[in-house]
Parts: C-alpha cells; structure tokens; sequence
C-alpha cells in the first residue's frame, strides 16, 4: 500500500522539489500551498476512507501560510486523528518550536534541511503511528545496552545497570518515544508530574546521572542526546 | 535694592544727620566764641569748613539746604547790622555770597563722588554675583541645582523668590515637558510661556507692560534670537527698578543661566547627531561585510549548479558528485551566516531578552559535538568536561549557537588530520567553554581585532587559505555578543604549543537544589 503524505507548503519551488524527491522514495504525494487548500483537501480525502482512519498518513506542515498560521491545521487535526505531523519551518523562535511539539508535532525541521534527513525522520514519524496500530514499545536495544520496560530490566553488556525510580521513568518515557525529541515539559510532566513542569534542573541532574549510568563518556553522548533549548532524544534502535 | 545690602539705609541717614548737626554744631560754638575777637571772613571760613564737613554726611539737596540756612543765620547773627537780614558793606555781601557758592560747590562735588563710588561698589558687587552664578551653574549636578543658583542669585539682587520655568525639549512645548521651581500658579506659567516664546522682558522698568505686579525675564541663549530656554518670573516693586542697572544685571544673570542651557543643547545635538552617524557608518560597515560574506558562497553554488545543468552530460560521475557536495557545503555555509546575521542584530536590538534556564555545561558541550560531527563527518572533534560541573544559567539555544560556530571556526582555521577539541572545565569561580585548535593561530595584531564584525582580512598567522577571507567577523561577533549577553566573556588565547583557543568564561552561579524531600523519596524507593 502505497503511504499518502500531505505536503502543505506555500513556497512552489521547494514544494516541487520536497514533492519530487517524495515522490521518488515512493510516497503518494498531495501538496497544498495554502491553509483552506489543504482542509478541502483532507476533507476531500477523509470522505474516501473509512470513519475514524486518517484521510492521510503523515502530514508536512509550513507554518507561515497566506491564509493562516498551519498551527491552525494542527490544532484541527490532533482533534481527530493521530497522524504522524512534522513542521517544516524557517526558525521563528525557539519557544515556538517547543510550544508545537507540546501542542502535539510530532518533529520539526529547521529551513534549510536536507532531504536525507527530512526522509529518515518522516519513517521515524511513520513507525510510531498513523499507519496500523503499533504495539507499544517495551524492548529497546542499541549496541551493549538492552532494556525491558514490562520487566524493568536495564543490561549493560548483559549485567544488570542499577537504575532508581526516577531514573527509569525518565529512560522508560524516552523510550516510548525513541528517535523523537521529547520536551522538557513532557518530560517533567510525565516522570515528576504536572506541578513540575518548570523545575528543568530536576531533568539536567536526572539526565546526568541517567548518562553516567549508560554512557561510556557522558561529555560525548551516544545514546542520550540533547536538544538545546527543546528537550531529549534516545537514538533509535535499529529495527 | 540697596547699596550696601549689610547696613541698613534709614539707620545709616539717621546717623548722617546726626553726624552734620554736631559738626554744624561745634562750628556754631566756635562761631559765636570767635565773634568780635577776629576777624569776619576767618569767622566765616568755620562757615565753610562745616558745611563741607556736614556734606559728607548729608544728602545732596539737604546739604545745600542747610548750608544756605546758615549764610542767612550768619548773616542773622554775625553780619553788621546784627539781628536783621540787610547787610550794611558791600565787602560782607561778597564775603556771603561767597561762602555759600563755595558751601554749594564742596557739597556738590562730594555728592558727586558718592554717586561714583556707590556706582563702582555696585558694578563690583554685580561682577562678583556673575561670578558667583558661573561658578554654582558649573559646579550643579543636574537642571534643578542650576535653577536654584539661579534663583539664589535672582533673590540677592532684587530681594524676592523668583520663580522659573525651565524648558526641556523643542518648542512648541508643554508644562510637561517643562520644569518648574518656586511653584508658579497657572497664570504665572502663563505670563512666562509668553516670555519664553517671545523672548522678550515684560513688567516693571522694562518698558514693557510696566503696570504687572512682577518681572518678566526670558533666559536667553545664544545669540538672542528665536525663542527663550526658559523665563524667571520675580515680583518687583517699580521703585526697585528706578536704576536702569538692576534691570541689565537682572537679565544678565538669567542670560547665563540661559547661555549654559543653549551650550548644552547644542551638545546634546551634536552627540546625537555623532551617534546617528555612527550607527549609520556601523549599519553600513555591517552590511558590506555581510554581503561580501553572502556572495563568496552564493558565486560557488552558482558555478557549480550552472555546470551540472549546462555541462552535466560532459562531467564524469565523480565530478558531479563533487559540484553536489560543493553546493549542500555551501548552502550551509549560507545558511550558518544568516543564523548568525539574525542573533547579532537581535542581541544589538535593545531590550533583548533571553530564556535562561538551568542548563548542564557537558549536555551543551554534547550536543554542539555531535551537530558538528553530523556537519563534519571526516574530521576528529574531541570533548572533555570536567566531572561534576555546577548547572549553568543560560539560553541554551544561544549558547548552542555560539559554541557550534566556535567549532565551526576551529575546524574551517586548522589543518585536516589535527583534532578540534571542546574542553569544559571549572577556573576561577567560572565555567569555561574552550574550543581549542593546533593551527597556525592568529596573529598578535589581530587578536583583539577579530572578534569585530567589520574587521576583515586573513588574521592567520602564516595563512595561505582563501578561506581565512570568509566571514570569522560575523561568526566570532555574534560569540562574543552571547558571551557578554550571558554575563560572560569570550576571550581568544594562544596555545603554547601552537594553535588558537577560544574560551568563553562564564560566571559560575549558585544553582537550585532539588528539593531534599525528594531526593529523600526516591533514596528510600531504591
């Protein structure tokens, strides 16, 4: 079955190249250039599939259109539907990143970017969600480290890695999302609970210990990365 | 208005009087004790004496007054035939005629002298009241110690509180925009707005609307013309304004106060007028270095996209291959350069704010390391940070930025094989960031140079490289403008054993703790 992908850019030049090179890796591309465009669109599509099945299965969004901002178009779709989304956009301002990836994003990328990179996290997207309903990740392993979230066990080149409470809520919910940055906010709010959401030095400390546990040089992740200003990411596990 | 402002003037006529009826007096005395024992005119000089003695003391039209009294009682008393006015000699009526001409004389060229020497102890004093003005306006720290001044030196000369209106910015202007002392009511400030529009004196000696309660002034600078910088108003009664004098001091005194207040616009003009321009020369220095800095990576991507679209089917695979890279390394390179644009011009913006969180010094060193590595896959990038590094107060996504382009440089300035390291250590209560290289490093005259967004030139010591001509300047200023934004500095330092390192020190701050009762919690979850 081939994947159907919502293009929704206003600029034509980088919307024939994003769709070529879409196209190319065998995706089904429909573009938009503009916030009514693209509702009549879904809407158009949605009326083809069955109730409650996504009329696409990932949508790429710009967030500066001629008739609107696409948070807009996020905010309408998260409503209904689970679909993987991933803002395209020229750097506005951080705090605007963080707000869509809280408000539901599921990545952006940064004007300019490559398609390489646009095209791996797009399957990082679609593994997720949105295409059949994916068993809940329990099972994470990358290189000599091994995790069972149903067992709780952390393995170190086969021994076990002594985690506390919080650390391995704090690994388990990294996990889950494994390949896609989680905020800080999400991080707080689901390991320490919503009236933690702006004590970040808790994460930086739990982070540091969670990498002097997991890292072979903390200073030079491989596995826990940071995202300056938005949050952390686990490497995915290759599948 | 007086004189002499210590002695008191109807006590000091009193004692005058007093002084000339003793003298006239005792010459009475001598006189009559005299009289039938010499001769008359040795008589009559006593005469003299005491009216020119009397004189000093006496006022002008008193002095003749009394003097001519006395001719008449000589003759009264003395002059044959005694007890009537008639005088039997033709010798006596000359001898009379005489003294009271020379009386008349003496006493009027001493009053004379009076009038000069009030004069020049007035000038003197107005002298030393200029002065005096000049030295508290120059020593006064700020517009309401000068108007004070002036207001001290107002009340010296006339007597009464003045008050002043003193404007701020450019006509037309507004009681807001204005300063006030000594509370003028509502027509008052009325009355001295129109001084000050007109720059004219009004009220009591001035010629003007004589018949106003007060003394309008306006503080004039420059050379008189266009409106006043402000006006004093003093109430005045006509009689004090008698002599023209006390007018020109009056005015006088306000034009210093006004000519301080026209030198300091001016100045104050002129240094925006230099600020302007060199905002100017600093905006267009800046866009020249950004467009030069634009165009060496816009002439690649264009020579290299234009012959794969014209030349591609001649090209060998490996050839193409290379243009392709050529241009993705140059876009990026474009792309760094905007980013870079953007923060210097958002971090000179005034009012800039920052979202500084509680950020961990070794997950900013990572990330930095890891982004560059992705840019740079072939070149080696070493990190180090000390253990236990204090949390950092910071914007990360700032910070972030600086220690990539930091890296960036060290990678563009050194020679392939050698490795680039990022070194995060404690020093001297600080947090330092150092981006070391071993290249050719920088030489002396640069060093403090390059972190300047307009200086160009190749600053490599030793350099052969074309590259060294590409934008360092907006690179390493927008560094240094996160560093000074953050608190801190960014400071370039040459390696003993060749290369460059750029450190950013930054203070290191008491972060939070996380709360005891939860740490206790989770040590007891364990």
């Amino acid at each position: 079955m081939t994947l159907r992908v919502l293009l929704v850019e206003d600029d034509r030049e980088l919307c024939r190249i994003l769709r070529d090179a879409m196209t190319a890796e065998g995706y089904q591309v429909f573009t938009a250039a503009s916030l009514s465009e693209s509702f009549a669109l879904l809407t158009g599509l949605g009326a083809g599939v069955a109730a409650g099945c996504a009329p696409v299965d990932l949508v790429l969004l710009d967030l500066g259109l001629p008739d609107g901002d696409g948070e807009q178009l996020l905010a309408t779709l998260r409503q209904r539907h689970a679909v993987p989304l991933i803002v395209i956009s020229a750097r506005e301002s951080d705090g605007q990143k963080v707000r869509l990836l809280d408000a539901g994003a599921d990545d952006y990328l940064v004007k300019p970017f490559s398609i390489r990179e646009l095209l791996a996290r797009m399957r990082v997207g679609l593994r997720h969600r949105g295409t059949s309903i994916v068993p809940a990740v329990t099972r994470y392993g990358l290189g000599a480290l091994a995790i069972d979230l149903g067992t709780r066990d952390v393995l170190m080149d086969g021994a076990p890695v002594h985690l506390t409470p919080t650390e391995f809520k704090l690994l388990a919910r990294l996990v889950r999302s494994a390949g896609q940055v989680v905020t800080h906010r999400q991080l707080l709010q689901d390991v320490w609970g919503a009236e933690f959401t702006e004590h970040t030095h808790y994460l930086r400390l739990y982070m540091a210990q969670l990498r002097a546990k997991l890292e072979a040089n903390p200073a030079d992740p491989q596995l826990l990365m940071t995202e300056p200003g938005v949050g952390y990411r686990i490497v995915e596990a290759p599948s | 208005m007086t004189d002499d402002p210590s002695a008191n003037p109807r006590q000091a006529a009193r004692w005058g009087w007093a002084w000339a009826c003793a003298v006239w007096a005792v010459a009475w005395a001598l006189m009559l004790h005299f009289d039938g024992r010499i001769g008359l005119a040795q008589v009559a000089i006593t005469l003299v004496l005491a009216a020119a003695l009397a004189a000093i003391w006496l006022p002008l039209v008193s002095s003749l007054a009394s003097t001519a009294a006395a001719v008449l009682a000589f003759d009264w008393f003395l002059v044959a035939p005694r007890h009537t006015l008639r005088v039997a000699m033709t010798e006596d009526f000359l001898l009379l005629i005489e003294i009271l001409l020379l009386s008349w004389v003496v006493a009027a060229l001493l009053a004379r002298g009076r009038v000069l020497a009030r004069r020049a102890r007035r000038s003197a004093r107005h002298a030393e009241q200029m002065r005096s003005l000049g030295d508290a306006l120059r020593e006064a720290e700020d517009p309401l110690q000068r108007g004070q001044a002036l207001r001290s030196a107002l009340a010296d000369l006339l007597g009464q509180p003045a008050k002043l209106l003193l404007r701020g910015g450019a006509l037309p202007a507004d009681d807001a925009a204005a300063m006030t002392l000594g509370e003028p009511d509502a027509g008052e400030l009325v009355g001295m707005w129109y001084c000050v529009r007109l720059c004219r004196q009004f009220g009591p000696g001035t010629g003007c609307e004589p018949d106003l309660p007060a003394l309008h002034l306006p503080l004039r600078g420059g050379d008189g013309a266009g409106a006043a910088f402000g006006a004093a108003l003093v109430p005045v009664h006509p009689l004090q304004m008698a002599a023209p004098e006390v007018l020109t001091q009056a005015q006088a005194l306000c034009d210093q106060m006004g000519q301080l207040l026209h030198r300091a616009q001016i100045r104050r003009e002129a240094d925006a007028a230099m600020a302007h321009a060199q905002g100017q020369a600093v905006r267009n220095a800046l866009l020249a270095a950004i467009s030069h800095d634009y165009r060496t990576p816009l002439a690649a991507i264009m020579g290299a996209a234009s012959s794969l679209r014209d030349l591609g089917a001649k090209l060998s695979p490996a050839q193409r291959e290379r243009l392709l890279e050529s241009i993705v390394a140059e876009t990026r390179q474009l792309s760094r350069l905007t980013d870079n644009t953007l923060q210097l011009v958002r971090l000179d913006a005034p009012g800039v704010t920052l979202h500084l969180d509680w950020e961990s010094a070794d997950e900013l060193a990572g990330a930095a390391i890891v982004r560059a590595r992705k840019h740079e896959p072939e070149r080696r990038i070493k990190v180090w940070a000390e253990p236990g590094l204090p949390l950092i107060r910071c914007d990360a996504v700032l910070f972030s930025q600086m220690l990539e382009n930091l890296i960036d440089n060290a990678l563009k300035y050194s020679n392939a094989p050698a490795p680039v390291e990022l070194v995060v250590r404690r020093q001297a209560a600080h947090v330092v960031f150092a981006v070391r290289d071993s290249g050719p490093g920088v030489e002396p005259a640069w060093r403090e140079k390059i972190f300047d967004v307009f200086q160009r030139g190749d600053w490599r010591a030793g350099s052969t490289n074309s590259a060294a001509q590409r934008g360092a300047g907006v690179g390493l200023a927008v560094c240094r403008a996160i560093a000074l934004a953050h608190g801190g500095a960014l400071k370039l330092r040459q390696r003993s054993h060749g290369g460059s390192s750029f450190e950013c020190w930054l203070p290191e701050a008491k972060g939070p703790r996380v709360e005891e009762s939860y740490a206790a919690l989770e040590a007891g979850r364990t």
